[in-house]
């Protein structure tokens, strides 16, 4: 079964 | 390589040198060495990475996508575009060249 797609985003993090 | 033009499908990519990548839950994390920030690449993003260690064509990231993701080819494809061209941006990857195209005579 295949799993659920979501669109991959880079995410700058504020460190 | 170069890490300053868009990114297309037909292109090999391969990680860049300089980031430490950790896990966090399902999640990647990264810092850059070269450039002091740190990233989230979130669980899909992650997966992406992790194939690009060696050089990778980008329709071959896709097709692997694919096989384990329930999504139509043409949003996996300007998904995996996007997200390659953010890191691209970042100088977190390089593209190695253009695939070889051949011809018949």
């Amino acid at each position: 079964m295949k799993k659920n797609w979501q669109k991959p985003e880079l995410e700058v993090l504020d460190v | 390589m170069t890490t300053n033009q868009k990114f297309s499908l037909n292109q090999e990519v391969v990680q860049g040198k300089n980031n430490i990548v950790s896990e966090m839950g399902e999640e990647k994390v990264m810092l850059s060495i070269e450039n002091g920030k740190y990233y989230n690449l979130g669980e899909i993003g992650g997966e992406i990475w992790d194939l690009m260690q060696e050089p990778i064509k980008g329709d071959q990231v896709v097709s692997i996508l694919m096989s384990k993701y329930d999504v139509e080819q043409t949003e996996c494809e300007e998904h995996v575009i996007s997200f390659l061209n953010q890191l691209n941006e970042e100088s977190l990857i390089e593209i190695v060249a253009n695939a070889m195209q051949w011809s018949t005579n």
